[in-house]
């Protein structure tokens, strides 16, 4: 295991909404109709405006790709009454179930709303980076699956080397909350943190 | 709102009038043998005292049930050095053992009065941190509707509130035990009754006062809130729950301000016992449904700021 945070790579230009990853996810976990450790917010807005004789579109829509940020000040670690949230070496948090009494207090923490409750077990569940692929090696589930290649993964300084260290676009709350291991590529219509020219389109899937 | 945040509602609520009538009756303990003799004061204080600890208990009982894992609940102390949750279960514990160790001096009339007031001022400290980590927990950045001074203060007034009251009940129905008894002298003891019930109607007016005004200025603080979540949660408030916050305030008044005032009026008239028992029963029904309410409201008008 590597001792510098693991991070995610987002591209939003290139990101199609496909939900491809948020498939993914499910399937390599094998999570239930409702439990969604990856979820893709669609963020919309504009209007038409008129123009002299004119109609003009300002509409606009992209779409922000969001799991488990692997924060580096993970509030829901510090939240954890039976401290089952942990923070490896590596910067990958996870949860280990059978600490967790589920009280779901992380839950009102976090600020992407990446736990994720199971009913059936009574526990708390989340990203968990797809540790055991990274021990193989192998990329995360999300990842691999992106048919337009708009993710990436690494050490996040790494990373910001590379595509610069944009950590939020709007609805995406204020990043210095818990410091989360993201970086975004933006998107030509994005909005910057706090706007409020849009709203989030899919409120009923994510 | 599901049966998790009932069983949430239920606690917060029981283990804050658990302490407001472990410290309450302290003072009002205090303040009696000054003008009562203490075995006066004690036939009243002593029943409503061991009352407190099947309400504690069942509070934590209700607790469990937010847990999605109960069985693992003996964990929930493992993050003491961060988590203010493990905190407030600590404190909530050794609340209950000190105060548990206190009724039974109390009662069976074990060590010096000086011992037993230590271990009730020790008790009555480890109550107030109960409290105030309870408050903590919600102190989150991500929920502006809690992060506020306002919510250490309500919950500080819903114990003391909730607690005068129930002292209040402990108090008629201990009486009407003791004029049961062959031989007691119910002269003093109804005296040392209307005393107490009157300091306590007193400070309930005072307590709901500083409630509802709290309450009123929490709305205009979310209002005027920078965050969308602040404003919609103020929205929410006086909004979809405007009825259930508008019949909140109304007990709360009609319970504290104006059964207190008709309490306080039948003790120096001496009305009939059951004409006062009564009252003083609806106050703390009333009451105790207003706090239900708002605590209700806290939990299902809070707009968190995520996605």
């Amino acid at each position: 295991m590597s001792d510098q945070q693991m991070a995610f790579y987002i591209d939003l230009a290139a990101c199609s909404g496909c939900k491809a990853c948020q498939i993914a996810c499910k399937d390599k976990n094998d999570l239930d109709v409702g439990n969604m450790w990856r979820r893709v917010v669609e963020y919309v807005g504009g209007d038409w405006t008129r123009s002299g004789d004119a109609w003009v579109s300002t509409v606009y829509a992209y779409s922000v790709t969001v799991s488990c940020l692997h924060c580096q000040d993970a509030p829901c670690a510090e939240a954890c009454p039976s401290a089952a949230i942990v923070k490896r070496d590596d910067g990958v948090v996870l949860i280990e179930a059978d600490r967790c009494i589920g009280c779901r207090y992380c839950e009102w923490t976090c600020p992407y709303g990446a736990l994720q409750f199971d009913d059936e077990t009574g526990k708390m569940t989340k990203c968990d980076f797809c540790a055991d692929y990274l021990e193989e090696g192998k990329e995360p589930a999300c990842v691999a699956s992106c048919p337009m290649r708009a993710m990436d993964y690494g050490p996040l300084d790494e990373l910001r080397d590379r595509y610069g260290d944009l950590a939020a676009v709007a609805p995406l709350p204020d990043p210095s909350i818990s410091r989360p291991a993201v970086v975004f590529g933006p998107h030509p219509d994005s909005r910057a943190r706090g706007s409020a020219s849009g709203r989030i389109g899919n409120l009923e899937e994510v | 709102m599901g049966l998790h945040d009932w069983s949430l509602i239920i606690f917060t609520i029981l283990g804050q009038m658990s302490v407001g009538v472990f410290l309450i009756l302290g003072i009002v303990h205090t303040i009696a043998v000054r003008r009562h003799p203490i075995e006066e004061v004690e036939r009243l204080t002593d029943r409503a005292l061991l009352a407190i600890g099947p309400v504690l208990v069942l509070g934590f009982i209700a607790s469990l049930g937010h847990l999605g894992s109960p069985v693992n609940a003996y964990l929930s102390l493992l993050n003491v050095a961060e988590s203010w949750l493990s905190r407030e279960i600590l404190f909530g514990t050794l609340f209950a053992a000190t105060g548990a160790l206190f009724a039974l001096l109390q009662w069976r009339k074990i060590g010096s009065f000086a011992l037993r007031r230590v271990v009730a001022l020790v008790a009555a400290a480890l109550g107030i941190a109960f409290v105030v980590t309870m408050a903590l927990i919600y102190m989150l950045p991500l929920q502006p509707a809690w992060n506020l001074w306002v919510t250490p203060l309500t919950f500080i007034v819903t114990s003391l509130l909730t607690g005068a009251l129930a002292i209040g009940v402990a108090f008629v129905a201990s009486y009407a035990y003791e004029r049961k008894r062959e031989g007691a002298d119910h002269a003093a003891l109804a005296s040392l009754l209307y005393d107490s019930l009157r300091g306590l109607v007193l400070a309930a007016v005072v307590l709901v006062g500083v409630q509802l005004v709290t309450v009123s200025l929490h709305v205009t603080v979310l209002s005027a809130g920078e965050t969308s979540a602040a404003v919609d949660s103020a929205a929410a408030l006086t909004g979809d729950f405007g009825v259930v916050f508008g019949l909140r305030l109304t007990l709360a008044f009609v319970g504290a301000a104006i059964f207190g005032f008709l309490i306080y009026r039948s003790t120096i008239w001496a009305t009939s016992q059951r004409t006062i028992g009564t009252l003083v029963g609806g106050a703390f029904g009333l009451v105790l449904v207003s706090e239900v309410l708002g605590r209700y409201l806290f939990y299902a008008a809070s707009v968190p700021i995520t996605i």
